[in-house]
């Protein structure tokens, strides 16, 4: 067929991969897990890859970033120790939480640590969810802000193996934050995709972390989703921090649904992969919430690094904020996108965003592209950008006290970075973020 | 301490050593061909305080950044020499570590890095140089708070960003503060009293006035003369059109009170 001689070597392989690797995925012989992979799958297969004529994906050219798509990671990966996961952690090994982790997208009860939260917090594995998915899991998974033209979401559908369900209770106010620590742990260059659902209850708090790292310095083509729902008066900070080698490939997509008078304050910290896309989907389904969704960016050598939110204004009288800041280096290539949707009927709806680059080299580049679709009248929204380099000024001011260049340099670089981890509420995550930042300046990378 | 002094003690003769010797300097904006400063001679010894006088745009700031190392100045000819070295080839840090420091003008906001983060980074950046240990965390403090006291610093502002949404009179403290932590051995002062109601004048000045000493060599520039009541300068030099026009006692700033600066460039207001 024509078509066929179309595809891509990464299309073909995915292809191949889907049909072969099919029966032994978790849920294939259930008949809805098996109507929901297949359905996905044609949902990918009518379209493949996205490239840079798709109106979202025009800056992270997929079809052409992508050379090849690795074989599946093996399901239960290495056996890990808890200090293979600490090394992979690096900085955020620090951290006090309640520990889930993940390896290969596989829930590893004997690495995770979950004393002391007299069921507040319920995990369950994904892969076994999907062999046995209840009716909840059904009327959940890929519902909560459904993204049904999105061919990355389509892709993990078709092809999760699994990842966590957090079911945080009604009112419960967990104090440390639930971490999800997912680890790639390969022997060969691997895809993987993984999907985390999370459930908070009304009035419940919680701090969520997501991590992405690796065991190994192999390449991964990580394909990683979250969905969140957040019920009514819930308070929510969803943190993610993007640690992988510089030879992967992050795709990452949060899909969140966020009730009545919710606070969501998200925001992702990414200085790892050679490209990255992470995409943000929030959605507003009752009034009176506010979500703050902020990030740092840091990026050298040629890495690409593409951030896209969609915030979807559904209903009245929320507010939704944006602020990134990015630092990159080299050819580094950093992308800002955020379309901020107001609905016909949602009216006092108040949106903001703002995003800043930092460009440490004439080949650095930062593209910005804030969207504004708005159906209501009564309604506040604005944008701002800005793109420059280290302002000599302030070099000069802390050169003329005696500190040396590079180190004055460092200086400004953390304190515009500081600007975005400011965002974080919790100073332990901050701290974690500080510390990276400064290890990156250094030159030791995340 | 000494509140005010009389210049003429300062500079008995045996310290007579030069240490600011300034010759025929020519200084022009890199990418412009203008001349803004056209051979400067300027000689400031050991112990002594210089002040600098001169009409707007006649180029005070401009010999200033040039002393401290800014790099958008270009020296055509002439030379700058600290402690018989020549420093026009030094970086900004190589300078402030040789002792020179600057008081801004305009001292500058620094987003998102706190004022004892950026106090402690450039004290130690100098006594690394000077071969001196780092400071332990409650010695700094100690050293800090204290000389905060002295020039009437609030705590709270120690905690801010550097000069983020201070007062033009608390960046000028901020600066003497500067000051007094690095103890440089040149200072040279842009116009720390513009903006500085009375009282805040008599603090930076009594701050200034600590710092006098044999070893230090102090260029006060100012427009007016009222700072030089209290920071009694040894010499006066009136710069005027990038040149120094006239050089004299600490008398000469009360004539330029009274004459204004028209007979230098700059129309009566
Ligand atoms: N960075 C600069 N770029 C362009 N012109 C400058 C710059 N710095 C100084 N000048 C010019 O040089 C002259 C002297 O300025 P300045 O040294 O600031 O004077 P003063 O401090 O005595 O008021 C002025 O005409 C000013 O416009
Ligand atoms: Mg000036």
């Amino acid at each position: 067929m024509a078509s066929e001689v179309l595809k891509t070597k990464a299309e073909q392989e995915l292809a191949q991969q889907f049909e072969a690797g099919m029966p032994n995925l978790p849920g294939s012989d259930v008949a809805w897990t098996k109507a929901m992979r297949d359905a996905a799958w044609q949902t990918y297969a009518a379209v493949g890859l996205p490239h840079r004529r798709v109106e979202e994906w025009k800056y992270t050219d997929l079809r052409s970033l992508l050379k090849d798509a690795y074989p599946p990671a093996p399901a239960l990966g290495e056996a890990l120790t808890t200090q293979d996961v600490d090394t992979a952690l690096g900085q955020g090994a620090a951290l006090d939480s309640y520990r889930v982790v993940v390896v290969n997208g596989h829930y590893r009860e004997e690495l995770s640590n979950l004393d002391g939260l007299d069921g507040q917090v319920v995990v369950q594995s994904l892969s076994d969810a999907l062999t046995t998915p209840s009716d909840w899991l059904q009327a959940t998974l890929g519902q909560v802000a459904p993204q049904p033209d999105d061919v990355v979401v389509a892709l993990n559908a078709a092809l999760m193996t699994g990842g966590v369900i957090v079911t945080v209770a009604k009112g419960a106010q967990v104090e440390k934050p639930v971490h999800l620590v997912h680890v790639a742990a390969v022997k060969d260059p691997a895809g993987l995709a993984t999907r985390n659902v999370v459930h908070v209850g009304e009035g419940a708090a919680l701090t969520l972390i997501e991590s992405y790292n690796d065991h190994s310095a192999l390449a991964v083509q990580r394909n990683a989703v979250t969905e969140l729902i957040a019920d009514d008066r819930a308070e929510v900070h969803h943190i993610k921090f993007q640690n992988e080698n510089a030879e992967s490939t992050h795709l990452s997509t949060w899909m969140t649904r966020l009730g009545a008078n919710v606070t969501y304050r998200a925001f992702q910290f990414s200085a790892g992969a050679s490209v990255a896309r992470n995409q943000v989907f929030v959605r507003f389904a009752g009034e009176g919430s506010s979500s703050h969704v902020s990030g740092a960016v840091l990026g050298r050598n040629r890495q690409h690094n593409d951030t896209t939110m969609v915030i979807d204004h559904a209903v009245p009288e929320c507010e939704s904020r944006e602020f990134f800041k990015l630092v990159l280096d080299d050819e580094a290539r950093g992308i800002v996108q955020c379309k901020v949707n107001v609905h016909r009927d949602a009216q006092k709806s108040d949106g903001h965003q703002i995003a800043h680059g930092l460009l440490l080299s004439e080949a650095a580049e930062f593209d910005s592209k804030p969207e504004l679709e708005i159906f209501a009248d009564d309604v506040v929204c604005g944008h701002g950008s800005t793109s420059g380099q280290v302002d000599e000024d302030l070099l000069f001011y802390l050169r003329a006290r005696g500190i040396p260049e590079p180190e004055a340099r460092a200086l400004l670089i953390e304190a515009f970075v500081g600007e975005a981890l400011e965002k974080i509420e919790r100073e332990d995550v901050r701290n974690i973020f500080s510390a990276t930042t400064s290890a990156w300046l250094g030159g030791k990378g995340a | 301490m000494r509140a005010v002094v009389p210049g003429r003690e300062i500079s008995s003769k045996r310290n007579k050593l030069k240490m600011l010797e300034i010759k025929n300097l020519h200084v022009k904006i890199a990418e412009d061909n203008a001349e803004i400063l056209n051979g400067i001679d300027l000689t400031i010894p050991k112990g002594e305080v210089h002040a600098i006088m001169g009409p707007n745009g006649s180029g005070k700031s401009t010999l200033a950044y040039v002393l401290a190392g800014k790099e958008d100045y270009e020296i055509t000819e002439g030379s700058i020499h600290w402690n018989g070295e020549d420093i026009t080839e030094m970086d900004p840090d190589e300078r402030a570590a040789a002792g020179v420091f600057l008081a801004f003008q305009y001292p500058i906001e620094i987003p998102g890095v706190a004022t004892m983060t950026f106090l402690r980074t450039a004290m130690n950046a100098i006594r690394r140089v000077r071969d001196e240990d780092e400071l332990s965390t409650p010695d700094f403090m100690r050293i800090v708070k204290e000389k905060a006291k002295e020039l009437g610093i609030a705590d709270d502002k120690l905690k801010r960003p550097l000069n983020v949404g201070f007062s033009g009179g608390e960046k000028k403290r901020q600066e003497i503060l500067q000051m007094s932590l690095l103890e440089p051995s040149l200072c040279v002062l842009d116009e720390t009293d513009s903006g500085l109601d009375i009282d805040a004048l008599k603090i930076v000045a009594d701050g200034v006035n600590r710092l006098r000493g044999e070893d230090r060599a102090m260029l006060v520039i100012t427009h007016y003369q009222r700072l030089l009541n209290y920071i009694v300068p040894d010499q006066v030099h009136v710069l005027s059109h990038g040149k120094i026009v006239r050089s004299g006692g600490k008398e000469l700033a009360l004539e330029l009170e009274e004459s204004g600066y028209a007979e230098f460039g700059e129309a009566a207001a």
